[in-house]
């Protein structure tokens, strides 16, 4: 599909395009990466019980990590994987569920500086996606720091670089 | 030449004898007048019986009859002179006559043409002229052939009569559907049109990327591709979209009326140019 005119874009939702998402929209996409973290964690429990078990299946017991190693490990993983999906294509899973997309300050995807500092300020700090309902301008405390945006984008490919379709 | 040399003699001869007869009259009547007058009027002779006084009676007589003759005369002669006249001429080839007797060189210089055809009544002439029996008459195509054309319209000063041509009133007249279905315009613009010329102007003219938005739009060609293709975009996600920006507005708007604001929120985004997109 060319991007010169022609939107794949419906139209009712033409209007929203390259609009700041407001408060539900994001936060759904945000427990669908929750979901999406959660399960790549479970999916690396598993392959650990998978290793231990190969290599001593005598003494094999399921491991037990502690709270503070799967904290980690969590915030781990969102870290990495909001950094490569911001960076990559502006889009975490979620956020193509949700039709989203994470923009720097002229619309530009964002770099991987940006991504990292983005993906760290909103592992150590979640709640300050709730500003979004407060902000007139439908920013996170995220946003408004690093002066990033998150906008409605429902172009179903883009390339890494590519600015978000205005409708 | 003998028959004109007699002639001539006798017509000499003739003048000769009639100039001594006149001569001759001329002196007998200067020497009879004398003698006349004793005859008419005797002075022996009673005057109521003098000659004279008869011829006096006769004269009167005659006066008196002279007019009644006359009228008989002319009535006789009209019957008379014209058959007597139409035999003279059916005999005496008038033409032939005329044509050696009468200069007609000198008759015709004598004749005031101009008045006479002031005189002329042309209207009613050309009114009594059968035209289409003489057009008829006419061989088109020989006087055709004697003309120089190309003389008589090098002759002709083209511009005045073109100035007097109304153009318009000519155009009206036309019947230019029949003048049309004559013509084979398709190959008059095959042979004289720059096509390509033609098709660029047009083209130049045309916003065709605008014109294919707006037919992809009219006939909505992303939801035929969605359909097609099964998307991401598929119905229950775009659904689940949809109400997620519902849901956004609804909390927004909420909140705003909470915290006593007023107007829309300034939600528009940064964006750069697409790469392909030439407006800044």
């Amino acid at each position: 599909m060319s991007e010169g005119g022609v939107s794949p874009v419906p139209r009712e939702a033409r209007p929203y395009q390259g609009q700041r998402a407001g408060l539900v929209t994001r936060l759904v996409a945000a427990v669908i990466d929750g979901l999406v973290v959660a399960l790549v964690l479970s999916a690396g429990y598993v392959a650990l019980t998978a290793v231990i078990f190969l290599v001593d299946p005598r003494g094999f017991s399921f491991p037990q990590p502690r709270l503070v190693f799967s904290l980690a490990m969590g915030f781990l993983v969102l870290v990495v994987y909001f950094t490569i999906a911001w960076r990559i294509s502006g889009r975490t899973y979620g956020s193509l569920v949700m039709g989203l997309r994470v923009v720097g300050y002229r619309g530009e995807n964002l770099r991987v500086v940006g991504a990292f500092v983005r993906a760290l300020f909103c592992a150590v700090f979640p709640i300050g996606l709730v500003w979004v309902a407060v902000s007139r301008e439908n920013r996170s405390v995220q946003d408004i720091v690093l002066r990033t945006s998150v906008v409605y984008d429902w172009q179903p490919k883009a390339a890494p670089g590519s600015p978000p379709a205005p409708g | 030449m003998r028959s004109r040399a007699t002639v001539d003699v006798a017509v000499g001869a003739s003048a000769l004898v009639l100039e001594v007869v006149a001569v001759a009259a001329r002196g007998a009547g200067s020497a009879l007048r004398p003698v006349a007058s004793v005859v008419l009027r005797p002075p022996v002779v009673p005057r109521r019986l003098h000659p004279a006084r008869l011829l006096d009676v006769l004269g009167r007589e005659g006066a008196e009859r002279r007019e009644p003759l006359r009228e008989a005369l002319s009535r006789r002669l009209d019957v008379l002179v014209p058959a007597v006249l139409a035999e003279v001429l059916r005999r005496a080839h008038l033409t032939e006559m005329v044509l050696r007797y009468v200069d007609l060189d000198e008759v015709v210089a004598g004749v005031d043409l101009d008045a006479a055809a002031a005189r002329l009544d042309v209207e009613g002439v050309v009114r009594r002229v059968d035209l289409d029996a003489v057009a008829r008459r006419i061989d088109v195509d020989a006087v055709a052939a004697r003309l120089d054309l190309d003389k008589v319209v090098g002759r002709v000063d083209v511009d005045p009569v073109v100035a007097r041509v109304d153009v318009d009133a000519v155009a009206a007249r036309l019947d230019l559907g029949r003048v049309l279905d004559r013509l084979d315009l398709t190959s008059v613009v095959l042979e004289r049109v720059d096509l390509d010329a033609l098709v660029e102007a047009i083209l130049g003219r045309i916003d065709l990327v605008g014109l294919a938005e707006e037919v992809i739009d009219a006939v909505d060609l992303p939801e035929i591709i969605r359909e097609s293709t099964g998307s991401m975009a598929s119905d229950t996600v775009r659904g689940a979209r949809m109400q997620g920006i519902a849901a956004d507005e609804a909390v927004g708007r909420a909140v705003d009326r909470l915290l006593l604001r007023r107007g829309r929120r300034a939600t528009d985004a940064p964006t750069i140019p697409r790469q392909n997109d030439r407006t800044p």
